[in-house]
């Protein structure tokens, strides 16, 4: 029996979905059997991003309504012999075709085949955020350094503890810009960790080319030097239950370049 | 055994309608008793009754019953009916409004926690996030948020603690802006609402002759 994680942020444009498709990725290239859920109904884009967009038969509506079985919609990655499938969101519908009570079953019945089944949720607290965690064991919550994304994060965490869930929401900081940051002009982890006060699980930082892979259908967790990839990667080993310290912030842009080489000489 | 009693007092008349006995019987005793009475003394003047019920509850269509009986005889009236007991539910409440609660939970944006009596608080309100109770708040936590005291209307409940990181605080029906204040004069440890309804501070000594009520210790015990 796995556990299902629902990723949430409140504020949209955060990096909810670019997180469940690299978090899922992360998991996969760990060995663990991964199902990705696109719960964000109307607009979906998981399967762009994993670039599954073109082979979509059934999505989550058809399964909900009977018109498909689940196994039907489940799609495989075939980059990952048989360790990362995806159940897309319909398009031509919205948020309230879908009942929290048929996503928790649809959820339930995915908990008993994968490890992992990770939900993106989509932006806002309306219905669609009451499919995404009727079915979550857990929750983690996405939220960049900056005071609106962190603000909605807090309402979202208040929203969290009121459901029943197995732990404590958990905490992603993404798109941390370091230079930023080293300069005082953003908000650093820690300060955006004691305002949420819930347990921080990883830190991404902002890099050009999370969107170029993310066009490409390409996660980045697939480019073994990327630093983004990098923090994705830390957030499975730390779901896991693994002991991995924070990447550092305090890196220059030439120190990041000899921690690269570093990263290459460990790979030989 | 005697469904209704009469009986004289100092201050009138006392009707003691006893709780063991049915209430169809109770109205049927109650209007022979009040029929004896008109017939003992044909033109007396204007009479009001306590109405004791003991250990019974009357519900409102009882209360409406009794009050009918009473009102067929003219001169008779109902001055008040009391009963020895009360609904859990409203002694709950009492004990609520009367008790000081300590509070060590977030409370997150968008959360609004309501508590009935006085608050005191360890746990921190986030901003966006409100605070509410009926009675006084005492702050030892952070209040980053809104922290309401006497909700909805009670403007002689106050609030102590550091309330310069809040965003507003409010008593009663009074509001104030703590980042609209002037920055010299930043709000002293006692919030209260003044007697000219503006929403003042001051240190914390100056609470016992403030609201000397606070510290007095009601009834007996």
């Amino acid at each position: 029996m796995g556990k299902a994680i629902v990723i949430t942020s409140g504020k949209g444009g955060v990096g909810k979905t670019t997180t469940t498709a690299n978090l899922g990725t992360a998991l996969a290239l760990l060995g663990k059997k991964v199902c990705l859920v696109d719960l964000d109904i109307g607009l979906r884009n998981l399967d762009v991003i994993l670039g599954l967009d073109n082979r979509i038969i059934y999505n989550i509506v058809d399964v909900a309504e009977g018109r498909a079985r689940l196994q039907q919609a489940l799609i495989k990655d075939k980059r990952f012999n048989d360790k990362l499938f995806l159940i897309a969101a319909a398009q031509n519908t919205d948020k309230s075709s879908l009942r929290p009570d048929q996503a928790k079953a649809i959820v339930d019945q995915l908990k008993e085949e994968f490890d992992y089944v990770l939900l993106d949720c989509p932006a806002g607290i309306e219905q669609g955020f009451m499919n995404a965690v009727a079915g979550a064991d857990e929750a983690i919550v996405v939220t960049n350094p900056e005071i609106a994304s962190v603000r909605d994060a807090d309402r979202v965490v208040g929203l969290l503890e009121q459901q029943d869930l197995d732990r404590a929401p958990m905490l992603v900081i993404n798109r941390i810009r370091r230079h930023m940051v080293n300069d005082g002009q953003m908000m650093d982890v820690d300060e955006v960790t004691r305002q949420l006060s819930i347990q921080l699980i990883g830190i991404i930082f902002d890099d050009d080319q999370v969107i170029s892979s993310s066009n490409e259908g390409q996660p980045i967790v697939l480019d073994e030097n990327n630093i983004a990839g990098k923090g994705y990667r830390n957030i499975a080993r730390r779901l896991e239950g693994e002991t991995v310290p924070l990447l550092n912030i305090k890196v220059e842009e030439n120190q990041g370049f000899f921690s690269k080489m570093f990263s290459w000489f460990k790979r030989s | 055994m005697q469904a209704v009693t009469l009986k004289g007092h100092k201050e009138g008349f006392e009707i003691i309608l006893d709780s063991r006995v049915n209430f169809a019987e109770i109205t049927s005793e109650l209007e022979k008793l009040l029929k004896e009475l008109r017939m003992n003394n044909a033109n007396q003047k204007q009479t009001a009754f306590d109405i004791a019920t003991g250990m019974r509850l009357l519900t409102a269509e009882e209360k409406k019953e009794i009050e009918k009986i009473v009102s067929r005889f003219e001169g008779f009236s109902i001055h008040r009916i009391t009963a020895d007991v009360i609904r859990t539910d409203v002694a709950l409440d009492l004990m609520n409004q009367r008790s000081t609660h300590r509070v060590g939970r977030v409370v997150r944006n968008g959360q609004v926690v309501t508590i009935k009596g006085d608050v005191l608080f360890f746990g921190s309100v986030h901003q966006g996030g409100i605070l509410q109770a009926t009675g006084n708040i005492y702050v030892l936590g952070e209040v980053q948020g809104i922290v309401h005291a006497g909700y909805e209307d009670n403007t002689r409940a106050v609030i102590v603690g550091d309330l310069n990181t809040a965003q507003q605080v409010r008593i009663g029906d009074v509001v104030t802006i703590v980042a609209d204040r002037p920055a010299d004069e930043p709000l002293d440890k006692v919030v209260y609402v003044s007697d000219l309804h503006n929403l003042e501070s001051t240190d914390v000594h100056t609470l016992m002759t403030l609201r000397p009520k606070l510290f007095v210790k009601a009834g007996g015990f």
